[in-house]
């Protein structure tokens, strides 16, 4: 498979590669997820009962109490955080958290582009992500 | 963003990572906003203290930010606590009161002043167009609107991070150009007292999205009742400032109509019960000292009726240059609880299911983060009901 590369703006730097988890939905980090398990447990959600630990974090949005910020950071420092993070448009809250956290993050990327299970390789610095392995190629072998 | 050359010695880490970690946020933020600069503040108002609101979030960073020696440039304060140093204090489990004490310990040696109000101003008065960094959007709303300061609506983070570098970003309503009205409201009805203009606000905070709007036919506005028209349209929608004086209108604006039923009909959506409250709260945001004062003089000569509980909520500052009037309320069977508010404290925990309340924000807040059933009223009527 040809390596697709989605260009987007850099906000934190550092490079990470993993499994994507994928989003259609905003996330509020205080409320919508759990900050001793890093399970996501807001009602409704699309990715309910998912765990976002080691994982390349990609939503449109974050939205919600500024608190959030902080949840990012707690769940860094027990290891349950997410390994990267990709928004279609970053929002104060994320972005925040994520430099608090050290957690390499990039937005103004099409997610859309990309499915739970691809394996991806963010560039926090240049801003860009490689889907290095879609999920269906990896489903065939 | 052009930063000087100590602001680029501070975001590379030179002065350690408490002011890294802050520089970075106040940079990212500030290119994600359109901010060309950082501009010094004249203080900083942070959000973030109620460990019933918070829960163990926050501790792990900001243990790490005191650690890394972390301590704030500018005149710093905190928003309310999850519960008074005399009368709640004793009716919740000790494990909840460490955490709530940790978390302002650790704000207080950051050397942020442990005030625990959401109205910082009655303190200490920000100038007449000084740069600030406050969350607290009802604070925000009353220093843009009100005093004439300049403040973003920050977040928790983004104001610690501000307080702990004395800088912000220069963006939005720091820039006088983002400060005019852009939306005229035309109140077609006679605002009877401070619910009515709380009522107002969480109305037309529905109807817009940034506008900035100046409001006509405000027939009698104290401070006070601006205090709750601005508590109001900050919470059902994400306004930053408003007008209420017809000189701030310069050109043919858009024009909003707000009728008689508008109000009538937003304060009867609010009030989610009629039945019997088992809380009457006054002081959504803090009382000052002339509500404090309207309270004593409601109450004068009379008792709260035996199972009745009223609250009225206010800073340790303003209760203490209030002490006649307390003592008022006291001898009445009313309490003056002061570092909090029934908003950010577990209420719920003390058996309450109902609660009456003067202030729109409350009735739009309570229901979800409380749990209770509100029914929104004036003041005056709060005072009646608790008595009766």
């Amino acid at each position: 498979m040809r390596v697709e590369v989605l260009r987007g703006r850099s906000i934190v730097s550092g490079r990470r590669r993993g499994l994507a988890l994928v989003s259609r939905k905003p996330i509020s980090f205080l409320g919508g997820v759990d900050p001793n398990s890093g399970l996501i447990i807001e009602r409704d959600h699309d990715l309910k009962s998912e765990c976002m630990k080691g994982r390349i974090l990609c939503f449109p949005s974050g939205h919600g109490s500024t608190v959030g910020s902080y949840v990012l950071y707690s769940l860094a420092k027990k290891g349950l955080g997410p390994k990267a993070i990709i928004n279609q448009t970053a929002d104060p809250v994320v972005v925040a958290g994520a430099i608090i956290a050290e957690i390499p993050m990039i937005d103004q990327v099409d997610i859309l582009q990309i499915e739970t299970g691809d394996d991806v390789e963010v560039d926090g610095e240049k801003g860009f992500v490689k889907i290095l392995k879609k999920k269906e190629d990896k489903k065939e072998k | 963003m052009h930063l000087t050359s100590e602001e680029e010695k501070i975001f590379n880490g030179e002065f350690g990572w408490a002011y890294q970690v802050s520089m970075r946020i106040l940079v990212r933020l500030g290119e994600l906003f359109g901010a060309t600069q950082l501009i010094p503040i004249e203080s900083a108002h942070i959000s973030g203290v109620s460990y019933k609101t918070l829960g163990d979030a926050p501790i792990d960073f900001f243990e790490s930010l005191v650690e890394a020696g972390g301590k704030v440039q500018v005149p710093s304060t905190v928003n309310p606590s999850s519960f008074d140093p005399e009368y709640l204090a004793k009716r919740f489990p000790e494990d909840y009161l460490k955490k709530q004490l940790h978390v302002v310990d650790l704000y207080e040696k950051m050397g942020i002043k442990p005030t625990l109000t959401c109205t910082p101003y009655y303190l200490r008065q920000p100038k007449l167009g000084c740069h600030l960094a406050w969350s607290e959007s009802s604070a925000v709303i009353y220093a843009n609107s009100v005093l004439g300061s300049w403040t973003n609506r920050e977040g928790g983070p983004s104001a610690l991070a501000a307080a702990l570098i004395g800088k912000t970003p220069n963006y939005g309503v720091h820039k006088a150009e983002n400060r005019e009205a852009n939306v005229l409201i035309e109140v077609k009805s006679t605002l009877r007292d401070e619910t009515d203009f709380g009522a107002l606000g969480i109305h037309v905070g529905k109807l817009l999205k940034n506008e900035i709007p100046v409001f006509e036919g405000l027939s009698r506005c104290t401070k006070d009742d601006l205090k709750q028209l601005g508590a109001g349209l900050a919470s059902s929608g994400m306004t930053t400032m408003f007008h209420y004086q017809k000189k701030s209108i310069k050109e043919k604006l858009e024009t909003v109509f707000v009728e008689a039923d508008d109000i009538k009909n937003t304060i009867e959506n609010l009030s989610t019960s009629f039945e019997r409250s088992d809380l009457i709260f006054i002081g959504c945001p803090h009382c000052s000292l002339r509500e404090i004062q309207r309270v004593a003089q409601a109450l004068k000569g009379k008792k709260v009726k035996k199972g009745n509980e009223l609250w009225i909520c206010t800073s340790s500052h303003v209760r203490e240059t209030a002490e006649k009037y307390v003592n008022i309320i006291k001898e009445a069977d009313g309490h003056v609880l002061c570092n909090t508010c029934a908003v950010v404290t577990w209420i719920k925990k003390l058996g309450i299911d109902t609660m009456m309340t003067n202030s729109a924000k409350t009735a739009y807040y309570a229901p979800t983060l409380n749990e209770v059933d509100v029914t929104l009223a004036s003041m005056t009527k709060c005072i009646e009901e608790s008595c009766k």
